[in-house]
Formats: structure tokens, C-alpha cells, sequence
């Protein structure tokens, strides 16, 4: 049901995703069975929660070859917090690399799922999918009947669509609703008549009607994203619900970045590209933010780093937007010497070293599950990252959980790629956070051509500081083309210069060939590089290129390898 | 005198309009006098080539290779009579490129010479050049080229080094050179032009330092640098991509540049075009109506016109040039690309910027200021003054009766290493402010070699400054 480009690409879930299919079970009745396609990566796993609650069910779907991962723990934790019957599925069987018995006692043994009757299934050869369906009728209860009842949907993921307004997704929870009628949101009070409701089966199949239990979209032409928000009960206007349906926590988002259009003519185009997205993705914040060496953008918050990344690729292909991202950050707090308490949302925010009393980040608890021969690799990765060991459990003879208290900072970065790379792609990691505690935490400023790159500045610890400058420096000298004139590069601490490097000039850069009367491939060449020098972001005087912005993200994975 | 000939019994035209003092888009609107010919035969491809070029072999007297030149010259002579004239004037300038047209034999060159005359006239004393390699022609050929009205030979010599020869695939030695430059210098020709290339594979500066002063000693009176540009499906390109290559290195790159500059400079050599060098009165006139902007007529496989504003590049490959001759014959419109749209005046903006900076004559800002509005030079002299603080760029006096004022005046020397040249270059842009805006003539040019050998760095940036808003404000 994956059907964005990049869920198509990187084979991933993103976005939840509905469905609605007939079948005619063995007991010879028609069934309408309701689907719900959820992302399962860390990152995403307040849409889980969100699907969750819309349904009776779920299909515990395991990859045979690779077992129980953190992610599948945290997944059935939260199904079974909702009360859901969990029917177990083993994918993938058909594969060489396949060990379903292993699989199957590590169910039983990990989550303590009933598995006598696990279905064995081959999405791929089309093996077990009858048995699937029928697990789902047999196996789940139906939805209460409850369609006497005054009508309440939940509103649980909601898009905009170009000549439809607003299309929301929901669940009927009790009551029925029909095309034409008029309702209202029970949160905002906005009253709308239904243009169109229907269901995803799995295109847009418009219905008249829709009873308590199932699922289907709503358009209304409503205009603005605040006035249908995900988590809203829907109610009809002429027989209303005395209480709304309990909605979604707000999401926070824990990792932030500057995101700026390369052009500053997109600015307005970007706000209006971030709150379509947001309309569907309600842990998206952004507010306007500033600076010198970027103009307009927007501080944008984020879950983790992979839901960072599919933004920005999101605003990129789908609004063909050009950006320029600044490093991630996570929300750090302050305390500034007249006691209050600041929130640091971005480094450039941080009072001066005076007139702070401290800075405090964010922890997490780190669940690592994996393949017991890994566990000395997974350690040496934790402890390189400020982890702190909590303890060890083995949940198979062959299977370890490592769990450790680790500042978030360390983990939203690039600790998923290494966690894979280390452990051969086996291993799999979940984290909750934990609260704030104080560091010796610094501020490192970066100087190009004397000049401060504050989007380039991070905040760090004092013992990883000096690393971290020279590795710094290091790579902008690799990543900032050279320039007419020496460019020098400093990693500071306050006045204090910790590092340093500096770019010779380039001296050549010239077309002498014999073009005759054609000149136009020369133009093209210049043309070129004259859009490149627009893509770049100048600093001081010198031209950064947009790599050199993420350059901090980098410098994790040189050091570690 | 050998134009004569050829002229009697055609229209003959004496009197020549002052087009100097036109701007350039009068110019373009103007109608061509000037006219490019392409000839594609070679006996082997270069090694660095990518032109339209046809591979004969090594002997070229062969029939089947006498036929193929026959037959092309007759296509190229059939869509030059189906070219309309689009101005009363005749052509001042035509040059035969190639390819090797040095190959072609003097009949075949009467044949276009011929049709070129009777289609839009030779004017009287005009400049015609022709591309000839050594190990191509003799002296008797030289003066057959001579008898149809070549003026001037541009001669593709490359380097003084036999194994630098071979290795660029060039197919003439050593040996080939200096018979050619003897041939040359006796036909007594008003004007010829020697070619190197710089940034060969293996080149040394102390090797460049001998081509360089073998070139002075030839006594050409034009001396064309070039410099290796390794170009995407070349042989060169498929052997130099990796690491390690024999190509000179950026530090030797920049000091082969400099020494050509300062070389042929000190033998008298003015360098007028990034890389051009001439004696006084030898530019090559046709050359600079490409980098003046002026239009032309084109000929030929690949060859690129600009005619009534439009840039138009013909068919590489031969038999879609020998279809679109066809086409363009039968159609009878006698314009090639009448269906493109005319360059706009954003590009026009561009190639001014661009062609102009690559002179010595640099670019004139009042003109531009004219023709493409204030603001468009507004948006470009924040950065016209960086460059000169960096001495990349001077400003030069324009009118003559200036040229005593301006000398009183500062103006950064060539070498942008002087302590004074940030406090130099800050006189310098309040003077060409204050002439802007007095409505005086006044133009900046690159500095030689720093700012030449930065020039896409300093072209481009300008391109850069000029986004669709100040350009939908200005234009």
C-alpha cells in the first residue's frame, strides 16, 4: 500500500496507509475487512499508535529470516496497550536465509505469544494469505454495533487535496454517517456539509453511506488543515455525541534543523509546502527563523533523523522545492544566571557562557536487540557515544537486549546506520526518552574566514570538543571548494581557537579552448556554474555548499569507523 | 592582386559603413558580413578532438576521399545558394574552419569562395582565413590558396615536441612544422596565425618554454594559446579520468598561462583575447565578430550561425546535416531556424558578458547600462568592486581625451599582488561610478593573467548576480 515515491524506493513505510477489501470467508458470508498499513521505524512509531486505536486487530507481521527485532517489541507492546487481538504472521518463509522454528520460539519466548497456530506466509509466492484472511475473520472480533448511537469518527490521518480541500481519514466509531450531511468537529466547532465520503478499496471508491466500525474518507472543502486536525471527533450536527472521542497526545519533536529555500523567492512557497505536510504529519513543527548567512527559513522539529530526511526529500520532490538543511540538533535546556529555564531549540539560541548557569540534554533509555556475537561491537558503540551500561538480558540462547542510558544527541544522529553496520544489519534499536540532565556541555563555534558559521555551530560535549573541531574542520576543508583568496577554518570555544585548517586558493579556472562561432556550449559551462553558485550559501564571503551543513553528521561516522 | 581576380564580373563594394561605432545590438540587428565555413576532413582525430570531424586516412589522394570532399563541398555550396543575403553589404570576413581545410583541394575552395561571392560579395580587402596543419600543404598550394583570395593562414602547429605530437594523436612531426612555417613565410601572406596547446599530457613548463619561444622565432603575426580542455568522449577523456594522470598539475597549468603571457607579450604580442595574442594591426577580424556580438553567416557540418538574433548550430552528423540541407533547400525560406525564437535579451546580456570579458578591450558598463538598463548594472558592480579589490579586474580609460585624465588617476596595476591595490581598486570604482553616472564611457576588463585565468570564476559570478527579478525589473 506503500505509495509515496520514497516508500516506494527505500521499501520502508512512512506513512500509514488504509485500505478496504471484500471477502467471502469459508463460511460462505461476505466480510468487509478494514486494513491499516503502519511504518514500523522508531522514528514513526506515533503513527502506530495512532492506527492502533483505530482498530479491533492487528497482524503481527515477523521476516522469518530476521526475527524479533526492537521495533517488533515496541509494535506489540503498544497493540496489546490498546487491547487488540495479535495474530502472529511469519513473512518471508520462502527465503534461503529462513529459520521459521528459530523465529517461532523467539515469539514465544520474547513476546510470549501464543504461536501453535502462526501463519507461514510467502507474501512474495502468495503463500498463506488465505490462511491470513481467514485468521482475521475467525480470530478478530468485529467492531461493536453501536449504529443507534449518536455518531462519532475519529479523525486519524487527513491530506490536502487541490480541488477536494482537506480529505480526512477516519474511523466510524459509533452512530453511521451519510453524503450530505452536515457535521461538525467537535474540537474546532467548524460545521461542514460531506461533499463525498467513501472508502480506499484500495483507490477512492465514493459510498453513501458508512456504519460504525468502518473505515473511510470524508471532503467537505474545508480550507485550512487547523480546522479538521487529526484526533478530532466527527458528529452530526442535528443529533450531536454529548463527548468527543479521546484524541491523540501531541507529539514532540525531538531532533530540529533549519531548513532554507536556496532561492529566497520559495520562502513562501516552503510555509505553504511545511503546513500541507503537516497536515498529515502531525509531529512536523516549523516556526520562521532567521540568519545571516542563510536569509528566511524555517526551524523545523522533527521526530528523529530518517523522519527529518523524508521531509525534506518529501518538500523536494513533491514541491520541487530547492533546500538547504543546517545540522540537527535536539532540544537542549538552559539555565541562565537569573534562573530561568530556557529551551534551546537551536545553538545560535544559547546565552552567552556568562550568563548561563548550565546547560542540561535530553536522555534516552536504548534498547538494542541482537544476535549475541555482536554485543561486543554494540557495547564499544554505546560507550563511544556517552552511553552509560544499564544492563544486559538475554532473551535466547542466541538473542541479547543491551539497554543503556544515552543522551539523545548521540542517537539521533547516524546511531541506526551504525547499529546496522555493525552488527551486519541484524540488530535493531527502540529508545524512549527519559528526561534532561546536565553536562559539561559547550558551545563550539565555527569560524570560516574569521567569520562565525552559526548555522555550522553545535553544542557538544567538552571531552568529545576538541575531536569534534578537528574533525570538523577537517571535513569543511573537504567539502568547501576552494576560493580565490586562503580560507581559514576554526573550530572555537568562547575566544579559544581548538582547531583549524585552511583552504589554499584555487588560481585557475578558465576556458581557453577554440570554440569558434559556437558559443554557446561555453555559456552553458558558465550558466552552470553560476546555478551552483546560487545552490551555495554564502558565509562571510565564502561560498558553502549545502553538503557542508550536514558536514557535523558526518564527522560521527569518520571518528567511529 | 589575387582578390581581383577572383572578384571580376561579381559586384564589387568599396565603400564599407562604420559599423565600430554601432552598439552591439545594432549590430545584431544589422545584417551578417562575415561568414564561417566548415571543412570536417581530417586524416586521423586528434586524440583531444571533439569537433564535427570526418577521418579520411593518412593519404588523401585516394578517389573514394577526393569524391567524399567533392560531394560535401557541393552540399555546403547548395545550402549557401539557398541562404538569403540579408544586407547590401558584403561579407568583410570569412574564415574555413575545420577539421583540416588545409585538405581540400583549391578548386573545391574556388567552388565556395565562388558561391560566397556571388550569393553576399567579398568586400574588397576582406579578411579570408584559412585552417591548415602542417604535413597538409606546400608552398605551391599555399599560393593557389592565395591566388582565390586567402589572406590569412592560421596554422595548427600544437607543439615544438615530437613526442607531445604523438601523444595528442596530432597525424603531421616535428619535421612537418618547420617545412610548413618555411612554406608559410614564403607565400608572403598579409597576415598568419600559429596555434599551440597548452596542458598536453606529460607537458613541462620547461617544454611549454621551448614551444613558446619556437613560436616567437617562427615570426607568425598572430599566435593563438589554447588551452587542453579534455572533453567528454574523447580518447582523452577515457584515459585521463583517473587518478594520477599525466596532465600537468594546477601549479604548472597556471605558470604555462603565465609564461605564454608573459613570453609573447615581451616579443611584442598584444593579448587581446584570453587566448589570443597579435601583433599591432593582426587581430583576427573574424574571430572578434563572434566575440563582439555581431552576426554571421554559417556553413557546413556543425557549424553554428547567428543570423536575424538567432543562434543556430547545424547537424553533426553528417547525413542529418545532408537531410536538413535538404529540408532547408526544398523549404525555400532561405533562413536557417527562422522557427527558433529570437535570442532574448536576457541571453544577449549574457554573451555580452561573457565575450566582452574575455578581451583586452573589456566590457563596456555605459553601453550596458544603456541597452540593458540601470539596474542590471546596479546588480552587477557590488561585485565588480570585489573583483577589483582582488585585482582581477581593472578599469580602463575609454575616450581618448580621457585617457590623459585617467592616467592621473589610479588605476591597479596588473599584478594583484601589491600591497596598494585594495586602496587602488577603491579609487578605481569611485571613478567608474562617477563616469556611469556622468553618462561616460567606461569599461572593466579583466586583469593579465589573474584575472584571465580565473575568468569563469569571475564570469560566472556575475551570471550569478543577475536573477529573473532584477532582470524582469531592467529588461
Amino acid at each position: 500500500m506503500d505509495s509515496i515515491d520514497i516508500e516506494r524506493e527505500r521499501g520502508i513505510t512512512i506513512k500509514l496507509n488504509t485500505a478496504r477489501m471484500k471477502y467471502t470467508a469459508q463460511d460462505g458470508q461476505l466480510y468487509a475487512l478494514n486494513l491499516i498499513d503502519t511504518p514500523g521505524h522508531v522514528d514513526f512509531t506515533y503513527e502506530v499508535s495512532r492506527s492502533l486505536s483505530s482498530c479491533e486487530g492487528a497482524l503481527l507481521v515477523v521476516d522469518a529470516s530476521q526475527g524479533v527485532e526492537a521495533q517488533t517489541l515496541a509494535n506489540v507492546w503498544l497493540a496489546l496497550e490498546n487491547d487488540l487481538e495479535i495474530v502472529p504472521v511469519l513473512n518471508k518463509i520462502d527465503l534461503p536465509g529462513a529459520e521459521p522454528e528459530r523465529v517461532i520460539r523467539e515469539i514465544e519466548e520474547i513476546i510470549g505469544l501464543d504461536c501453535s497456530n502462526i501463519i507461514r506466509a510467502s507474501a512474495k509466492m502468495g503463500l498463506g494469505i488465505e490462511e491470513t484472511l481467514e485468521a482475521v475473520v475467525q480470530r478478530i472480533p468485529p467492531p461493536k454495533n453501536t449504529v443507534k448511537d449518536p455518531l462519532r469518527a475519529l479523525i486519524f490521518d487527513s491530506y490536502y487535496d487541490a480541488y477536494r480541500g482537506v480529505v480526512c481519514q477516519f474511523r466510524v466509531v459509533d452512530g453511521q454517517v451519510a453524503k450530505g450531511d452536515t457535521v461538525v468537529m467537535m474540537n474546532t466547532g467548524k460545521e461542514y456539509t460531506l461533499d463525498e465520503i467513501g472508502v480506499l478499496a484500495p483507490v477512492k471508491t465514493p459510498v453513501d453511506t458508512l456504519y460504525a466500525g468502518e473505515v473511510g474518507y470524508l471532503a467537505a472543502q474545508i480550507k485550512s488543515v487547523l480546522d479538521a486536525r487529526v484526533g478530532d471527533t466527527v458528529t452530526l450536527k442535528k443529533n450531536p455525541a454529548a463527548d468527543a472521542l479521546e484524541g491523540y497526545e501531541d507529539v514532540q519533536p525531538m531532533v530540529y534543523c533549519g531548513l532554507f529555500p536556496t532561492d529566497a523567492d520559495d520562502y513562501q512557497d516552503l510555509r505553504e509546502a511545511l503546513g500541507k505536510l503537516q497536515l498529515n504529519d502531525a509531529a512536523l513543527k516549523f516556526e520562521p527563523e532567521v540568519n545571516n548567512a542563510m536569509g528566511f527559513g524555517f526551524r523545523c522539529g522533527f521526530l528523529g533523523l530518517l523522519h527529518m530526511e523524508i521531509v525534506q526529500e518529501r518538500l523536494e520532490r513533491e514541491y520541487n522545492l530547492d533546500l538547504v538543511t543546517t545540522a540537527p540538533t535536539v532540544v537542549y535546556k538552559t539555565l541562565t544566571n537569573t534562573g530561568e529555564e530556557l529551551t534551546v531549540n537551536s545553538p545560535g539560541d544559547l546565552p552567552e557562557a556568562t550568563k548561563r548557569q548550565n546547560i542540561s540534554e535530553p536522555y534516552v533509555r536504548l534498547e538494542m536487540v541482537t544476535p549475541t556475537e555482536y554485543v561486543g561491537n554494540l557495547m564499544e558503540l554505546a560507550n563511544n557515544r556517552r552511553g552509560e551500561f544499564v544492563e544486559m538480558k538475554y532473551l535466547t540462547d542466541s538473542r541479547t537486549t543491551l539497554v543503556f542510558n544515552i543522551p539523545l544527541a548521540e542517537v539521533v544522529t547516524d546511531y541506526f546506520d551504525q547499529l546496522k553496520s555493525r552488527s551486519k544489519g541484524y540488530a535493531s534499536m527502540e529508545y524512549k526518552i527519559t528526561g534532561y540532565r546536565v553536562n559539561e556541555l559547550v558551545l563550539l563555534e565555527i569560524k570560516i574566514n574569521g567569520e562565525p558559521a552559526e548555522p555550522l555551530s553545535v553544542i557538544c560535549h567538552r571531552d568529545h570538543a576538541y575531536r569534534t573541531g578537528k574533525a570538523l574542520c577537517a571535513k569543511l576543508k573537504e567539502l568547501i571548494p576552494r576560493q580565490m583568496f586562503r580560507v581559514p577554518i576554526q573550530a572555537c570555544i568562547g575566544a579559544k581557537v581548538i582547531a583549524s585548517e585552511a583552504i589554499a586558493p584555487y588560481r585557475k579556472d578558465v576556458l581557453a579552448k577554440c570554440y569558434g562561432g559556437d558559443i554557446s556550449r561555453k555559456k552553458k559551462l558558465l550558466q552552470k556554474q553560476a546555478d551552483g553558485k546560487k545552490r551555495m550559501k554564502q558565509l562571510g564571503k565564502v561560498e558553502v555548499p549545502q553538503a557542508a551543513f550536514m558536514a557535523v553528521l558526518k564527522i560521527n561516522q569518520d571518528s567511529d569507523s | 592582386m589575387a582578390c581581383s581576380q577572383t572578384a571580376s564580373g561579381f559586384r564589387c563594394f568599396t565603400a564599407l559603413r562604420s559599423r565600430r561605432g554601432l552598439t552591439s545590438v545594432a549590430r545584431a540587428a544589422a545584417g551578417p558580413t562575415a561568414a564561417y565555413v566548415h571543412l570536417p576532413f581530417c586524416k586521423r582525430k586528434c586524440f583531444y578532438c571533439d569537433f564535427p570531424v570526418e577521418a579520411v586516412g593518412l593519404n588523401t589522394e585516394k578517389p573514394r576521399t577526393q569524391d567524399r570532399m567533392q560531394a560535401y563541398v557541393d552540399l555546403v555550396c547548395a545550402e549557401l545558394k539557398a541562404t538569403r543575403s540579408l544586407t547590401d553589404a558584403p561579407l568583410t570576413t570569412v574564415s574555413f574552419g575545420g577539421g583540416t581545410p588545409s585538405l581540400v583541394p583549391p578548386q573545391l575552395l574556388e567552388s565556395i569562395l565562388s558561391a560566397l561571392q556571388q550569393q553576399f560579395g567579398i568586400a574588397a580587402g576582406a579578411e579570408v582565413s584559412i585552417e591548415a596543419d602542417p604535413g597538409t600543404f606546400d608552398l605551391q598550394r599555399l599560393l593557389q590558396y592565395k591566388a582565390l583570395g586567402v589572406t590569412r593562414v592560421s596554422m595548427g602547429v600544437q607543439s615544438f615536441q615530437e613526442d607531445l605530437l604523438k601523444a595528442c594523436g596530432r597525424s603531421h612531426s616535428l619535421a612537418d612544422v618547420y617545412a610548413a612555417i618555411e612554406a608559410v613565410t614564403a607565400t608572403g601572406l598579409p597576415s598568419w596565425s600559429l596555434d599551440l596547446i597548452s596542458g598536453l599530457p606529460g607537458l613541462s613548463l620547461q617544454g611549454w618554454q621551448h614551444s613558446l619561444q619556437q613560436a616567437v622565432a617562427a615570426g607568425p603575426d598572430h599566435i593563438s594559446v589554447y588551452d587542453l580542455q579534455v572533453e567528454e568522449g574523447t580518447p582523452f577523456a577515457r584515459w585521463f579520468s583517473v587518478e594520477g594522470s599525466p596532465l600537468p598539475k594546477e601549479p604548472e597549468a597556471v605558470a604555462m598561462f603565465e609564461a605564454a603571457s608573459a613570453t609573447l607579450t615581451a616579443a611584442g604580442y598584444e593579448h587581446y583575447e584570453i587566448s589570443n595574442y597579435a601583433k599591432p594591426g593582426h587581430r583576427s577580424k573574424h574571430n572578434q565578430v563572434y566575440w563582439q556580438c555581431q552576426p554571421y553567416y554559417a556553413f557546413g557540418l556543425g557549424a553554428a550561425s547567428y543570423t536575424r538574433g538567432r543562434r543556430f548550430s547545424r547537424p553533426r552528423g553528417m547525413q542529418e546535416y545532408e537531410a536538413w540541407v535538404k529540408r532547408f533547400v526544398q523549404g525555400g525560406a532561405g533562413c536557417p531556424a527562422a522557427e527558433l525564437p529570437v535570442e532574448s535579451k536576457e541571453e544577449q546580456l549574457l554573451d555580452v558578458i561573457m565575450l566582452s570579458l574575455r578581451l583586452s578591450d573589456g566590457l563596456a558598463l555605459q553601453q550596458l547600462q544603456q541597452q540593458y538598463g540601470q539596474e542590471t548594472v546596479a546588480a552587477l558592480l557590488p561585485t565588480i568592486q570585489g573583483f577589483l579589490q582582488q585585482g582581477l579586474m581593472q578599469v580602463l580609460p575609454c575616450d581618448a581625451q580621457d585617457v590623459q585624465q585617467a592616467e592621473d588617476a589610479i588605476v591597479p596595476g596588473l599584478s594583484g599582488s601589491s600591497g596598494t591595490v585594495e586602496v587602488d581598486a577603491d579609487a578605481a570604482y569611485m571613478q567608474l561610478c562617477d563616469r556611469l553616472q556622468r553618462g561616460k564611457d567606461v569599461s572593466v576588463r579583466l586583469t593579465d593573467p589573474a584575472g584571465f585565468l580565473l575568468s569563469n570564476d569571475v564570469i560566472s559570478e556575475l551570471f550569478a548576480q543577475l536573477d529573473s527579478r532584477t532582470l524582469s525589473k531592467a529588461l
